[in-house]
């Protein structure tokens, strides 16, 4: 039974964004709510009412700015954030029928920006003091653009051959275009930072003796977990995050006809997505947690349904089934929770009889990611999640910060951004208080 | 790039932005004009007031608004009246006022009978300490009976009369605040600009009557089952107050504070290519907040900085040549309806437009000999027939795909 449909045969994005007077007629559906209850749900600050009324009254490249300056991310945020969950879910129009979509509307504004790029705003006056920020990831760029506004030197240092971190190597290409995401980021560039490509950084101590005046480590999450089955090394068995990169890179793979993804997660949803725009014709994602229990966005699962993906809900893997070095299998098996509350696979109870197979020419995992990286001084809990002080994002090493996925263990890249920019707060206060002693490099 | 200046002289006044808070509820108190001050108006004309004998008997309810189809009032009518409050309260707010804000000009909107109580007023506001002076000719309801309000602004002799009265006891800079319910406002602009006031104020509002209850037959807004014409304003009178405004500026040639719908800094441009030299605004604020004239400043910033300009100033009356007479306009020019057919959604509103409301020149390009459509994919795009196409470009503007039909030069 083949469930791939036509019309998801691209793996470029698809959605089109508003005309400026398609925008106009959905700006003009807000209620412009005295004290905005859509502006709490924005955990970058983003001034929702007043970005969608300026939209409403012609002033789009305004809508710009006011988006910007509180979030960089203005096209990314349009496409990738969950808004059903954030601001739209607050939305005062959904009393009446369906929320403002103030995710098109944002998208919309970022697609005017990259049209004019407008003039910069002045950087406070400089300082002497130079911060190392360790990823340019969401969480890196949200503290690197608030420290460059306050006149602060940035350097920012990105392993991979491009900034953006999940932006680029991780949301496929259908969700988030990479180009357009580049260039929409490239305004850290333009605010001062030097961004260096494809550079480890050293310690964050060796960072802070090297000349740095403070630190901050936004390197996400880097190592995804593995189930630990047989025949995990065979070639037809896929790390989801790994795929998913490779396919950000224009890697290809085909994975045949039939492909069971493992997961229920939003990483989980877009390895199915990506399976069936490489070709499967057949995709099954099994996953531990029931339909209302899994942790993907409800629109990302209400996507990968309307796909004809087949859900098998509720089922932990059991076997890996090989004939030779080629994947020709699934097993699995339904399970119930022991107790209630934890999704943990070790709180899982097989249901006898429930047992099943299913065909499969590539297997991919897709259950979770931790971090990959600790660093001397850095206090981490027992899952290597950096632990800090949540007004300040301060770390136990004086002088580095940190937040983003490595502190939430896994979040929303706007969530990750609100991080760095709290963390640039909590860096300025740190450097405030030492005085000018401290020195630049 | 230079900073854009939003910064206007208008009457040899200085005005931090060319938005200025029209007459009307929104400056009928301070501490309302103090906030539009704070959102960044640039300034204000106080709402209307008369003397103290001048009795004001408010009715309830005042105000009403014109729907149509989905588009939330696109024209609000009232039957206010001038302010209510004790002028030397509001005076004595005046003085406040302009001790918070300097940079922001107040202007004071007034109405009066006799030459004694013009200039008494007169002397009264300025010495306030208001910038400017308005006066209202102009008030088309409850006034006129009185012989105030539109009574005088019809007439060319009681406004040059009134408006010299105000000119002899003022020392700042008077503004005329006229009518619209005229058939040419040009000779009594004349006679104002002959008595020696500053400039005109156009638009007032439009006299009209709102509607009808269907139910109770009163008209709306109904005061306990009756009503009366009323001033009606809003976006809908915008292309009525442009044509007084340019009719004006450009035949007699004084300074216009242009007032009538505007909503958007694109309006505002409009009125300052027709030649106003500040843009008074009132209905926008009541429906949307003091707030909106942060999108007017911003967008109008832009706009200038978009066309390499540096002052609002240098767009006043640019529009103005380009409006002739009907009998110049070029005969030469022939237009003719363009469709996009790689964005046309196959609707077919502008058939019909040019079927019953022009001359047959559009149709499906799969309509058949028996009326029916074919099969083809493009069968739903619409093809003009250069032949019956007139260029009327009333296609244009049925259709609901922004770029879709343009009117293009003919080519042969």
């Amino acid at each position: 039974m083949a469930n791939a449909s036509a019309a998801h045969t691209s793996l470029e994005e698809t959605g089109r964004s508003y005309a400026p007077h398609e925008a106009v007629i959905e700006a003009s559906r807000c209620l412009m709510c005295d004290d905005p209850p859509c502006n709490t749900g924005c955990p970058a600050g983003v001034d929702v009412r007043r970005f969608i009324r300026k939209i409403r009254f012609g002033n789009h490249r305004g809508a710009v700015r006011l988006i910007r300056e509180a979030n960089i991310m203005v096209g990314i945020c349009g496409r990738v954030c969950p808004q059903e969950m954030l601001c739209m879910e607050h939305c005062t129009r959904t009393n009446l029928d369906t929320p403002i979509d103030i995710a098109g509307l944002q998208r919309f504004a970022g697609d005017i920006e990259l049209a004019s790029l407008a003039p910069l705003p002045d950087p406070a006056g400089g300082r002497r003091e130079r911060v190392a920020i360790i990823g340019a990831g969401p969480a890196g760029l949200g503290a690197a653009v608030e420290l460059r506004k306050r006149g602060i030197g940035v350097t920012i240092f990105e392993k991979s051959d491009v900034m953006g971190g999940v932006l680029t190597r991780g949301i496929p290409p259908f969700r988030l275009d990479q180009t357009f995401a580049v260039e929409e980021l490239s305004y850290v560039q333009r605010l001062g930072a030097e961004v260096e490509l494809e550079q480890t950084a050293s310690e964050p101590a060796e960072l802070l003796k090297g000349g740095f005046s403070a630190v901050f480590v936004g390197i996400g999450l880097g190592r995804p977990y593995t189930i630990g089955l047989d025949g995990e090394e065979l070639p037809g068995v896929y790390v989801a995050s790994d795929l998913l990169t490779g396919i950000t890179k224009k890697v290809r793979p085909d994975l045949g006809s039939r492909v069971v993804v493992i997961g229920g997660g939003n990483v989980a949803m877009d390895a199915a997505m990506a399976a069936l725009r490489l070709g499967a014709e057949r995709v099954d994602l099994c996953c531990l947690e029931s339909y209302e229990e899994m942790p993907a966005f409800r629109s990302e699962i209400e996507e990968v349904q309307s796909e004809g993906i087949a859900f098998h809900t509720r089922t932990r893997p059991v076997r890996i089934v090989a004939d030779g070095d080629k994947v020709v299998g699934y097993e699995g098996v339904g399970i119930r929770w022991r107790e209630a509350g934890s999704l943990a696979p070790s709180n899982a109870i097989d249901v006898p009889g429930t047992e099943f197979g299913l065909a499969a020419d590539s297997i991919i995992e897709a259950i979770g990611t931790g971090v990959l990286d600790r660093f001397e001084g850095v206090e981490t809990d027992g899952r290597g999640v950096v632990i800090t002080d949540p007004e300040t994002m301060a770390t136990s090493l004086p002088g580095v910060f940190a937040g983003g996925d490595v502190v939430s263990g896994g979040a929303t890249a706007v969530r990750a951004y609100a991080e760095g920019k709290k963390a640039a707060e909590g860096i300025v206060a740190f450097l405030d208080s030492r005085g000018t002693e401290g020195g630049g490099r | 790039m230079k900073k854009v200046d939003l910064s206007v002289e208008f009457c040899g006044i200085r005005f931090p932005n060319p938005f200025v808070l029209a007459a009307a509820p929104p400056t009928d108190d301070a501490e309302m004009i103090a906030r539009g001050f704070d959102a960044g108006w640039g300034g204000a004309v106080v709402k209307t007031l008369g003397l103290e004998h001048v009795e004001v008997n408010l009715v309830s309810p005042m105000m009403a608004g014109l729907s149509y189809e989905d588009k939330g009032l696109i024209g609000l009518e009232n039957i206010d009246l001038i302010s209510d409050r004790d002028i030397n309260e509001v005076l004595a707010e005046v003085s406040e006022l302009k001790k918070s804000y300097p940079e922001q000009v107040l202007i004071v909107s007034m109405m009066a009978g006799s030459e004694k109580e013009w200039k008494e007023i007169t002397r009264r506001v300025q010495a306030a300490g208001a910038d400017m002076i308005e006066c209202s000719f102009s008030c088309p309801h409850g006034m006129p009976e009185k012989g105030m309000g539109s009574a005088v602004g019809q007439d060319a002799g009681l406004t040059y009369e009134r408006a010299k009265w105000v000119v002899e006891a003022a020392e700042i800079p008077v503004l005329i605040k006229l009518t619209p319910n005229v058939t040419d406002m040009r000779p009594i602009a004349q006679k104002v600009k002959e008595a020696g006031a500053a400039g005109v104020t156009a638009i007032n509002t439009v006299k009209a009557l709102l509607g009808f209850d269907l139910d109770t037959f009163s008209p709306i807004p109904s005061v306990n089952g009756k009503s009366t014409e009323g001033g009606f304003s809003g976006p809908a009178i915008k292309p009525i107050a442009l044509r007084f405004v340019a009719d004006v500026v450009k035949d007699v040639g004084i300074p216009v504070a242009g007032v009538g719908g505007v909503v958007t800094w694109k309006d505002a441009v409009e009125f300052l290519l027709a030649g106003a030299g500040i843009v008074e605004v009132c209905t926008a604020v009541m429906r949307y907040g003091f707030d909106i004239v942060e999108e007017l400043n911003e967008g109008l910033a832009l706009y200038l900085e978009d066309k390499g300009m540096n002052s609002p100033m240098e767009l006043i009356g640019l529009g103005l040549p380009n409006i002739v007479s009907h009998e110049s306009l070029s005969r030469e020019y022939k237009a003719i309806a363009s469709i996009d057919e790689d964005i046309c959604v196959g609707c077919g509103q502008c058939i019909v437009a040019c079927r019953d409301g022009g001359h047959q020149a559009i149709e499906f390009r799969g309509r058949q000999d028996d009326g029916g459509l074919s099969d083809a994919d493009d069968a739903r795009i619409a093809d003009v027939d250069d032949e019956k196409c007139i260029g009327c470009g009333f296609c244009r503007t049925v259709c609901p795909v922004d770029g879709c039909i343009t009117m293009t030069p003919r080519e042969d």
